[in-house]
């Protein structure tokens, strides 16, 4: 999936402006970084992209059909090509790994063959699969960050965002699910991950787009 | 690529990915009515267990569900009851022509003779001026005042006996009968002996309206009931709504099974007020049976019969999956990702 930014703006309700003109192409297959400080407008422009807020100008083409041409009806079935990560996990502690992982599959009526199928190839791949029937309360931080890659993917989405996905994970975990990231994005996942640790970005040694108070600075190699 | 305009069915299609490239993460689910029908069955089922999570707020629920239905499915048990014992109360009415007084007999045997050539009319009785005398002496103990008037004032009595014989079903027919005979040059007053039936029917009717009005107020309160509740079980998994708008779940999927969830508290409410109206009917049949026999033989209490039972349940079932729409619809909408 590609995604192509033109001269986009996000203004709030309360007169800030969180994006402004901002613009960048991500091509089918590559892989980048969004760095910045906190603030800079990270999350905005991942939300953008997710039709979690609409820009307030500007023009954002996700393989090239222009996301202002799509109606509310259409963000769930938007929504379902793109796999997403959160720093704070999102899981649901009321239900097992293996629910958790399974829940895009449901809400898109995959049949129950396949569910299970899929979701253990998503936990194969994310290192968890003799954990699928434990809480995800019972598993570690880095663990139940791996659960939430695991759900991201298990819809087989042709982007996958990630917001802060090592926030809180000690380095050698960090590294752990940016590894993870890279095979995904190996087999021809899209993939855009915010993220401010930068000695982290640098080694990942990819693209890296900065922002700097909803600016777009620095578009280009790792720094 | 297309764009992903929602397919018209609900559930899930995919466009297959732009370029030839097979790549094992990118792939393509089908909508499959099987699996639409099984999602289906299996949000009834966790709906259900989901209401035992919260089995007091439940419980609280469908008993006041059942309470609200109890009241006016009785009264509508009563009301089946009082008609049916005046539906069975065979009996011949009278419609009594006075004629005014300057009528003389041949006019009055003329017009005798004619009416009980009428369809509707089985027979007419002639009360001439002196019977009407003589019975009323008879009768009212005021000899001596009649005797001391000049001449007497009794005017020629036509009683005439419908076909019909009077019940509330036929009572508007011989309501229809009486006017037209009141109509008649001769008649100076037409009287229908049925005045109790005349108020009962007032009273029935009465009855009706008040049924209907408390029924409809009641409705309103179960509404409200399970949009009150089902909006807590909403509030209770704003989390998981989160989760799911954010992986790519429709407000109708989101939506189901609160709507079942109220579908079950209507069901198991209509149930039980039910059961109590088929208790309460049991309960006081046999005082009933009693009282009633009193006044005429082969009456039996009605309760609910089967259609009214179903009729009931699909009423209660209706109005919980109506009271859940109403409040999840526009709450799943408040709730949106930040």
């Amino acid at each position: 999936m590609e995604i192509e930014f033109q001269q986009v703006g996000k203004k709030y309700e309360s007169g800030q402006e969180a994006l402004s003109q901002v613009s960048f192409h991500l091509r089918q297959g590559e892989m980048a970084f969004l760095t910045g400080h906190s603030g800079a407008g990270k999350s905005t422009l991942m939300k953008l992209i997710m039709m979690i807020e609409r820009q307030s100008y500007g023009k954002i083409l996700v393989d090239n059909v222009d996301l202002r041409t799509l109606g509310k009806a259409a963000i769930p079935f938007h929504r379902r090509r793109v796999g997403v990560v959160f720093q704070n996990h999102q899981l649901l502690f009321d239900r097992s790994v293996f629910h958790n992982v399974a829940l895009p599959l449901q809400v898109s009526g995959a049949d129950d063959s396949q569910v299970g199928k899929r979701v253990r190839a998503a936990l194969d791949k994310v290192g968890l699969l003799g954990k699928e029937k434990l809480n995800p309360m019972a598993l570690s931080g880095g663990e139940q960050q791996r659960i939430g890659i695991a759900r991201a993917v298990v819809n087989k989405p042709q982007l996958l965002l990630a917001d802060e996905p090592t926030g809180n994970l000690d380095p050698r975990l960090s590294a752990e699910i940016m590894n993870l990231f890279q095979e995904f994005n190996r087999v021809g996942v899209t993939v855009l991950i915010a993220s401010h640790d930068l000695a982290l970005v640098a080694r990942m040694r990819h693209r890296v787009l900065t922002l700097n108070q909803g600016r777009m600075v620095n578009d280009g190699g790792f720094s | 690529m297309a764009k992903p305009t929602p397919p018209s069915r609900r559930g899930a299609t995919r466009q297959q990915p732009a370029g030839g490239r097979k790549n094992p993460w990118i792939g393509a689910e089908r909508f499959s009515l099987s699996a639409y029908l099984r999602s289906h069955q299996a949000v009834l089922m966790e709906s259900f267990s989901r209401l035992l999570g919260y089995p007091l707020a439940s419980l609280m629920t469908v008993f006041v569900i059942a309470i609200s239905l109890s009241l006016p499915g009785g009264m509508f048990v009563l009301l089946k009851n009082v008609q049916s014992i005046t539906d069975r109360w065979e009996q011949q009415s009278v419609i009594t022509l006075y004629l005014f007084p300057a009528q003389e007999d041949t006019e009055a045997l003329a017009l005798s003779h004619q009416l009980s050539g009428r369809a509707d009319v089985a027979s007419v009785e002639y009360i001439s001026k002196e019977e009407g005398l003589r019975y009323f002496e008879q009768s009212s103990g005021y000899e001596q005042i009649m005797s001391a008037l000049p001449e007497n004032p009794l005017p020629i009595v036509l009683n005439v006996i419908p076909k019909a014989s009077v019940d509330l079903e036929t009572l508007p027919e011989l309501q229809s009968l009486r006017d037209q005979l009141q109509g008649l040059p001769q008649v100076e007053y037409a009287e229908l002996d049925a005045e109790w039936l005349q108020r009962l029917a007032t009273i029935l009717n009465f009855g009706q309206r008040f049924v209907y009005a408390i029924s409809a107020l009641l409705v309103m309160a179960v509404l409200l009931i399970v949009g009150n509740t089902i909006r807590t079980a909403v509030e209770s998994r704003r989390d998981e709504v989160l989760v799911m708008k954010l992986v790519g779940a429709t407000n109708s999927y989101i939506r189901r099974p609160f709507l079942y969830m109220g579908f079950w508290f209507g069901v198991i409410g209509g149930v039980i007020a039910a059961i109590c109206i088929l208790s309460l009917t049991w309960w006081v049949s046999s005082p009933a049976q009693r009282l009633v026999e009193l006044y005429q033989a082969g009456f039996e209490l009605q309760s609910f019969n089967a259609g009214e039972i179903i009729m009931c349940l699909t009423i209660s079932a209706l109005i919980g999956v109506i009271g859940s729409w109403l409040a999840v619809s526009r709450h799943i909408r408040d709730i949106e990702l930040q």
